[in-house]
């Protein structure tokens, strides 16, 4: 071998070397070792425990939250050690699937609860923990909000630690460039002022296509607008006695509607291969007027706009009402994450998630701004008005929709969001897109 | 005389010349664009990133640089992918060497299905074989094996996957070698295996560094296995690292510029070395006898 | 089954048989193959067994599999559109690679040649591409194919000379070439690194026989330079072929093989179904059909080039 890639390759194992030597010189956390028990007093030195954790908040705050609260947890535990695997989502899911369908689990992991978590029920991989959440006349179950969504036939198998909405945001100031004065509440209201912002050369609605989901929002809200929380929960009913469809009226119109936002052209150019990033770039750098979006939505704008503040006249609305629909303009679409509990999770894991979700943590969560606590009384923690707003729509709302894909089996999201995605492409009618997810659904 | 010599040399070499430069010259003007874009994101704001990503910074924003760089984290990410690169490209290149020389230089029953078997894993690739090969790992660890969270896993995992293409490169270098060397090893007195680290591998070492090279990009990008494999975020790789950056809800474009293209240098260095030797390495295999 | 007949290649001609008796020793072959077989049947060959028994069920991939179906999800797949489209969107793919990609590589590599001043640059330049990861790549192409003409540069440069901008990603006649570009960027140093180690290995003397016999440089390159390239040429397309069908990180992440199955290939098709709709079973056999479909093209393109030496002949 040559001088040079020979002198390369000494250059690389030096630097192996001398990274290893540096690593393990620096401070690493290194697993709190039972001699400094004496601090959770009285107790027996208990059994050495390690509880696996993995979540999806990749970023400050809420990254460096966890990690205190583990930190603080263990601190006062000292035979529990805790692994904090933090992936990215998409990384998240396919790690999930790959060590789920070993057999394997993690102690705790991200969670959004019903459709996905009923089949790892099925599948026996959960642990129920109903009987903890009912301890001590329910204190535990009494102090949180939301548990429905992480409960299968009554039993718990997870917990909520954050929730959130589906809204519209706006750019006050395009709005008012467009002559529009007031928020629209109703369907014809809002095509109305699409146009209108269409007429004064603003883009009325960024949506990122491209990656699906973001456009199945605006579907399943039209949805939830024309049939009301009855027609999804007949057409999602997984027992013999179902009585809808997806092939129902309200799904079927609501399609349409849906095609008459992309007949009028009021998406910005090339939505679909947008991205939601894309999307929220373009509302951020003003370059639309509205995106229906959820809570993360005014950090992300702002995050993602050249001046890094975003929409300098930021607003909220519900989405519209549609005319002779059953639902109200004040019902919501939203969903939160939470923590779902492995099989083999030992009782200190619950305590844990217990800790993660007690008051003084979620308000903790709520100072981070990224989602509205579940813990009552946590809500204090919000500062960011927007946050406040979002908190205030969940509040008062007359019916809490959970996002489709979150209520439906795990493989309907990707089914629904491949559907509706036909419609904004033009290439089937809202008949064929309903006939796709009901084929879906019954093939479940 | 001379004009005219001049008037051949200009319509024979100068003029061709120029056209084979004009073009070679807007090639690498369209490789690096993309590339220069990557550059520029890492030295702006996430916001300028979307709203104007091909802009020149102005002015250049190098926390970004600085900040990952004085990251403690990016400095054990970059270890770890250094430790499985070594151990990766050395596991591949011996076992690669060992089995092409069998195939290649001694003659023994069942050749022609080793060699078979070997080719069928181009057409199993990695991306389609992520699960069982989980399931494979799980079961080695049930057994006592020690490779799931652990930097061994990936680097079996990455080595499996890296014979195929690898033999039957090696494979191709080593029949190139003329059989009179092999005859005078062998009546000098050599065995197999002195033949094989006396005179073959000296003289293949080119293609050695051409394999290494190849096995070290796959091994320095590879984002799935590590992905699967660990759990420890203070054993992860480099591809790992950028997940940092990308939130549930949105990503921050400009720190995962930063982050790609300083991860990057180390391969571009390995390249800028081993270029020569790659050329020089696929080109020995080709003198056939 | 025999891939790749490797009879005529022991590197041992006849005479010297003598000698070999001496030493050859199967013990010694054994031990060298040992950590290469083992390694290899343990993480590639099990796991093909693997996937053809999962692909007989119908299984999300939580608990056991349990519900066998037999072949029900090689007809599914094999009847749905979808997987139709992504068959035919891979196909176009080799196409457009075969037809442009690599003579484009072919004709850098030429024009690089072996004697042009600097031509180390240009060599090095041409394969950054392939030494940065397929993330970056789709990273970097993203931010090029924007739609907004502000934010694309490609639309932007459109724009500037009054052209009307192109949905890169959004356009379903479209997506499916902007992947190829940035396909082609990605690949095509490669494929000019195997031709420029081809081109080094014909003795200049042949051509600059041709040229004094008064061929121009187009008739060298067709009757001297290609045909002594094609062993070099089988290989680039094979690995180009299987590189083809194969592909998928690059893809999904910049179009997730949309806008609707626009740019479809199997491999996003087989991850659709294993990772996004977590049926696993139904994964698996697009997997087993993705490697048949491998295995068939590498047994009739060994028919059709006759010669085994795909690699051999580097």
């Amino acid at each position: 071998m040559n001088r040079k890639l020979s002198f390369l390759i000494s250059i690389i194992f030096i630097a192996v070397f001398a990274l290893s030597a540096c690593s393990t010189a620096a401070p690493t956390e290194a697993p709190v070792v039972a001699t400094d028990a004496p601090a959770a007093a009285t107790e027996a030195p208990a059994e050495p425990v390690v509880i696996t954790w993995w979540h999806i908040s990749t970023k400050d705050p809420a990254l460096s939250s966890w990690q205190k609260m583990a930190d603080d947890y263990m601190a006062a535990h000292p035979n529990v050690k805790i692994e904090i695997t933090v992936l990215e989502n998409e990384a998240f899911k396919t790690k999930l699937t790959t060590v789920m369908q070993s057999g394997e689990v993690p102690d705790i992991f991200q969670s959004w609860g019903q459709g996905g978590m009923i089949e790892q029920v099925n599948a026996g991989l959960l642990q129920d923990i109903t009987d903890e959440l009912d301890a001590n006349n329910g204190e535990w179950r009494n102090s949180l909000g939301a548990l429905d969504a992480f409960a299968v036939n009554g039993r718990n198998y997870g917990v909520p630690w954050d929730m959130g909405a589906v809204t519209f945001w706006y750019n006050k100031d395009l709005f008012a460039q467009a002559g529009i004065e007031k928020t629209p509440e109703t369907w014809s209201e809002f095509l109305e002022d699409c146009e209108k912002l269409k007429a004064a050369g603003i883009t009325p609605i960024a949506v990122g296509e491209g990656d699906k989901w973001p456009g199945m929002h605006i579907w399943a809200y039209l949805v939830s607008r024309i049939g009301g929380a009855e027609a999804f929960a007949a057409a999602a009913d997984m027992s013999d006695a179902r009585t809808g469809s997806f092939e129902d009226p309200a799904f079927i119109q609501a399609g349409y509607e849906l095609k008459k936002l992309v007949d009028g052209g009021y998406f910005q150019e090339g939505f679909l291969g947008a991205t939601h990033d894309d999307m929220q770039a373009a509302f951020g750098n003003g370059k639309a007027a509205m995106i229906l979006g959820g809570q993360w939505s005014p950090s992300v704008q702002a995050a993602n706009s050249a001046d890094l503040q975003g929409v300098k006249n930021l607003g909220m609305f519900n989405f519209p009402a549609v005319e002779g629909g059953a639902g109200l303009v004040t019902d919501i679409v939203g969903g939160g994450n939470g923590f779902a509990i492995g099989k083999d999770a030992e009782p200190e894991a619950i305590d844990f998630v217990k800790y993660l979700t007690s008051l003084e943590n979620q308000i903790i969560i709520a100072q981070d701004n990224t989602g509205i606590p579940v813990a009552k009384g946590a809500e204090v923690g919000l500062t960011d008005p927007n946050m406040v707003m979002v908190s205030q729509a969940v509040a008062n709302s007359t019916y809490y929709q959970l996002y489709f894909d979150q209520v439906l089996p795990s493989a309907m999201g990707g089914i629904i969001n491949d559907a509706v995605q036909k419609i904004f492409a033009g290439t089937a009618t809202p008949e064929e897109v309903c006939a796709e997810i009901e084929a879906g659904f019954l093939a479940q | 005389m001379k004009y005219s010599r001049f008037s051949t040399n200009l319509k024979r070499v100068i003029i061709p010349r120029f056209f084979q430069y004009l073009v070679l010259t807007i090639a690498v003007i369209l490789i690096f664009v993309p590339i220069v874009i990557l550059l520029f994101g890492s030295v702006k704001t996430t916001g300028q990133m979307y709203s104007h990503p091909y802009s020149i910074p102005n002015p250049p924003n190098w926390s970004n640089i600085f900040n990952i760089l004085t990251t403690p984290y990016f400095w054990t990410l970059m270890k770890n992918s250094l430790i499985v690169l070594v151990g990766t490209t050395s596991a591949t290149v011996i076992i690669c060497a060992l089995v092409s020389f069998v195939l290649a230089r001694l003659p023994f029953r069942g050749k022609g299905f080793v060699f078979n078997l070997f080719t069928v894993g181009l057409m199993f690739p990695i991306n389609v074989a992520i699960l069982p090969v989980y399931f494979v790992l799980r079961q080695m660890e049930q057994f006592g094996v020690n490779v799931i969270d652990s930097l061994w896993g990936v680097i079996l995992v990455q080595v499996a996957f890296q014979l195929s293409g690898n033999i039957m490169i090696l494979r191709g270098f080593f029949t190139a070698v003329p059989v009179e060397l092999q005859d005078a090893a062998y009546i000098d007195g050599c065995t197999n295996f002195g033949f094989f680290w006396r005179v073959l591998l000296p003289l293949v070492k080119p293609s050695l560094a051409a394999v290494s090279a190849l096995v070290m990009i796959a091994s320095w990008n590879d984002l799935l296995v590590p992905l699967v494999v660990l759990n420890d975020n203070k054993l992860w790789t480099l591809p790992l690292g950028t997940m940092q950056f990308q939130g549930q809800y949105g990503q921050d474009l400009a720190l995962i510029s930063a982050f790609v293209a300083l991860s990057s240098i180390p391969t571009i260095i390995f390249y800028f070395f081993a270029e020569r030797q790659i050329v020089s390495g696929l080109t020995a295999g080709s003198v056939k006898g | 089954m025999s891939l790749f007949s490797t009879a005529n290649h022991s590197g041992i001609p006849s005479g010297s048989k003598n000698s070999m008796r001496r030493i050859t020793n199967s013990l010694g072959i054994f031990l060298f193959l040992l950590p290469g077989l083992v390694i290899f049947l343990i993480f590639v060959i099990y796991p093909i067994f693997r996937s053809i028994y999962f692909s007989t069920f119908d299984w999300n991939g939580l608990g056991p599999a349990v519900d066998n179906v037999g072949i029900q999800n090689y007809k599914d797949i094999l009847t749905d559109k979808v997987f139709l489209k992504s068959i035919i969107n891979v196909l176009i793919i080799i196409v457009l690679s075969l037809g442009i990609q690599l003579p484009l590589a072919l004709l850098l590599a030429t024009l690089v040649g072996r004697d042009l001043p600097g031509r180390a640059v240009y060599r090095t330049i041409f394969f950054l591409p392939y030494v940065l990861s397929e993330v970056n790549a789709a990273i970097m192409w993203m931010l090029l194919f924007n739609a907004d003409p502000e934010r694309g540069l490609l639309n932007g440069i459109l724009v500037a000379l009054n052209l009307q901008p192109v949905g890169w990603l959004s356009d379903m006649k479209v997506v499916l070439f902007s992947v190829f570009i940035a396909l082609t960027w990605k690949y095509f140093g490669f494929h000019m690194l195997l031709y420029l180690t081809g081109l080094q290995n014909i003795p200049t003397e042949i051509e600059e026989a041709a040229c004094i016999d008064g061929a121009n440089s187009f008739q060298s390159f067709f009757h001297i330079t290609l045909p002594l390239l094609s062993s070099t040429i089988k290989t680039s397309v094979y690995m180009s072929v299987l590189g083809s069908i194969q592909q998928f990180i690059l893809v999904w992440i910049m179009t997730k093989g949309g806008p609707v199955n626009a740019s479809e290939t199997m491999a996003t098709y087989m991850y659709r179904f294993g990772f996004v709709r977590f049926d696993l079973g139904y994964g698996s056999a697009v997997a087993i059909i993705m490697f048949i479909f491998c295995v068939v093209f590498s047994l009739i393109y060994q028919q059709l080039t006759r010669e085994p030496d795909y690699l051999t002949g580097l």
